[in-house]
């Protein structure tokens, strides 16, 4: 009983970072933009945060700093990709290198150092008294239930559900038709790029507000690539990205049980699971169902810059 | 009479203005880097001087600059190589582990004289890589799974299996956290540069050879332009694609093979500066020519080396991936704009 309950708290915290990251990019991908910079802007979140509450201990304020700095780095991976039109997986990549490269040189000022502020666990009355389900999700901190809860049924609703919606995927699926019906479509994929940044920084932040809380270098450690990839096998859509980010969280937590009970695997081979664990569910199920390819589509446009003068 | 400025996109751009948009895009990045350096109280034109001082001015700096060079060209033409057929390779990093680590199973364990074990190791580094990148491989030769993020989920398994390896089973008491040193090694030719920097030139050469004279190399530049054409031109287009990709993992293998047997000689963590993620760079640079790799893999080495002779300044290796980065943003830019040339029209 208390294994599980340690299974599923650690599967629900540990979820939350590849949840936020791949919901950022659900938002990016469903314009039409492939962003490949997740992983260095969660490094530039995580660290933004532990800088903040170095100097203010507030976990909000570390937080809303992350998000800050990566609707930056997103207006300037935008204004390349979307206004200038420039490739964007070079784009991507380079962005992950500005990142991963900055984070580590600033960060080594804060190399070990603990988080000063976190997010402390909020007991949900009722509701946390329930068995294993009540400790584990409902007295986490208040990011866990925005990340779950708020972000994925709102960004869904508003994705399938309402008229602007319609219009931000017309733009990922036909820029042209999009144009042609009135809608700006270089202004729609720069919000949305932007939005989908700042909640992959906010993703490191997560991580090193909640679940490591402290920094060391290489603390993303690949999650933001594997928030890429959940991105495809959650279909584009905001909930199954969520749901996904928390089966991967149940890997994770598997790894650290296996480690903690001593599991005759060597801990190396255990950390390799979420790796390849993502190559396992992105293959897989297109190989076995050819149904899938189609219901799981990515967006028609996705990758291609739009040229109002050629189309 | 009047006349309207307007930028015209062209479908493809001129050659100079192409390389004077990556030329300005590498000085722009460098003059933005040493501004963020001065504002940090450092000062760029002295960092510099101890840059180039220390890269060319003794054959010591120009060694090390050898060094780089060789895993440099071999992870550069790894991705170029790949793209000529349109596939991404993000993942020669991984398989550069990797085929240091295939080497090292020859070199740790199989006995005898090293004019027998080297080509071993040579055969090894090479299938080392090639198996890294088959999964990714027959993914999307198969199922149209994209090779981006494949191929990259894969270096963080190899990065951990050679970690282990060195920390744990294959941990040399003397050594800390690494094996053993290797027995055969390459011998080196001038200072301590080895005979791999010939080696990496001469397959950059022949795999430029090969693209540009073969039947193979234009069949494979055909499928990688447009893919629909080829397979009705009859061209065996998925053939050609997991050929290419085994290839560009192979080479980026040999890299990683080159590197221990030569350089390092003992096999440990972090045995890779980046070189497979830097190999993207100086592909992007050379427009995914063989030969132009050979040139921005100089470029990269010289660039990579100075952030390597200023950690002595507070500098680390990271600053250096940062300013690639920025390098890499910056080039990207300069391509699209290099389309656009401004037309007058009359009216």
């Amino acid at each position: 009983m208390d294994l599980l309950t340690g299974l599923f708290t650690t599967a629900f915290l540990a979820g939350g970072v590849l949840a936020l990251a791949a919901l950022g990019e659900v938002l990016a991908e469903r314009v039409g933009v492939v962003n490949l910079g997740v992983e260095g802007l969660m490094a530039m979140g995580a660290l933004t945060a532990i800088a903040t509450v170095a100097a203010f201990p507030s976990p909000t304020l570390g937080f809303l700093a992350a998000l800050g700095v990566g609707a930056l780095f997103g207006m300037l991976f935008a204004f390349a990709t979307v206004i200038l039109r420039a490739n964007q997986v070079l784009c991507g990549l380079a962005l992950t290198l500005m990142g991963n490269g900055l984070a580590s040189t600033i960060g080594r000022a804060y190399s070990g150092m603990p988080a000063r502020a976190v997010f402390a666990g909020i007991e949900v009355p009722f509701l946390s008294s329930l068995p294993i389900l009540g400790k584990a999700f409902f007295s986490q901190n208040i990011l866990v239930y925005l990340i779950y809860i708020i972000l994925p049924v709102g960004l869904s609703y508003l994705m399938f559900r309402t008229r602007h919606g319609l219009n931000l995927r017309a733009v990922g699926e036909n820029p042209a038709a999009a144009d042609a019906a009135g809608i700006s479509v270089n202004l729609v994929r720069f919000i949305y790029v932007t939005a989908g940044s700042a909640l992959a920084a906010g993703s490191g932040a997560y991580l090193t507000l909640t679940f490591v809380p402290s920094w060391s270098d290489g603390v993303v450690a690949g999650r933001g690539w594997i928030a890429v990839a959940l991105v495809i096998f959650a279909g584009y859509r905001p909930i199954p990205a969520v749901l996904s980010g928390l089966l991967f969280g149940f890997i994770t937590a598997l790894g650290f049980v296996g480690q903690a009970r001593g599991w005759p695997v060597a801990p190396a081979f255990l950390s390799m699971l979420p790796y390849l664990g993502t190559m396992a569910f992105i293959i897989v199920p297109v190989l076995a169902w050819q149904r899938m390819r189609r219901i799981m589509a990515a967006p028609a446009a996705i990758g291609l810059p739009y040229y109002r003068d050629v189309r | 009479m009047s006349a309207a400025w307007r930028f015209q996109r062209l479908p493809s751009a001129s050659p100079v203005i192409a390389f004077s948009a990556r030329a300005a895009a590498i000085l722009l990045a460098l003059v933005i880097a040493g501004g963020v350096l001065s504002l940090t109280g450092a000062s760029p034109l002295k960092l510099g001087q101890q840059v180039l001082g220390a890269s060319f001015g003794s054959s010591f700096g120009f060694e090390d600059l050898g060094l780089l060079f060789i895993p440099l060209i071999l992870t550069g033409l790894s991705v170029a190589v790949a793209q000529q057929i349109g596939a991404w390779n993000i993942g020669a990093e991984g398989q550069f582990y990797a085929g240091a680590f295939a080497a090292a199973v020859v070199g740790l364990f199989v006995p005898g004289p090293p004019m027998l074990i080297l080509p071993m190791m040579f055969v090894a580094g090479l299938l080392g890589g090639a198996v890294w990148i088959l999964v990714p491989t027959l993914a999307r030769a198969y199922a149209g799974v994209s090779e981006l993020i494949t191929t990259l989920l894969m270096n963080f398994v190899a990065i951990l299996l050679v970690y282990y390896v060195s920390t744990n089973a294959w941990r040399d008491r003397t050594a800390n956290s690494a094996t053993r040193r290797l027995s055969a090694e390459i011998p080196e030719f001038w200072g301590s540069v080895h005979w791999g920097l010939p080696v990496a030139i001469v397959v950059a050469l022949l795999i430029a050879a090969l693209l540009s004279f073969s039947r193979w190399g234009y069949e494979v530049r055909m499928v990688g332009s447009n893919p629909a054409a080829a397979h009705y031109a009859g061209m065996p287009v998925r053939r050609h694609l997991i050929t290419v990709m085994l290839l560009s993992g192979a080479i980026a293998g040999l890299a990683g093979m080159l590197e221990i047997a030569g350089t390092v000689h003992r096999l440990q963590g972090g045995i890779s500066n980046n070189y497979g993620y830097l190999g993207i760079m100086v592909a992007v640079l050379a427009r995914n020519s063989a030969i132009g790799v050979i040139f921005s893999a100089a470029l990269m080495a010289f660039i990579l080396n100075s952030g390597i002779i200023l950690q002595t300044q507070g500098l680390t290796t990271s600053a250096v991936l940062a300013i690639t980065g920025l390098i890499l943003f910056l080039t990207a830019i300069g391509d699209e704009l290099a389309h656009y040339r401004i037309a007058r029209d009359k009216a």
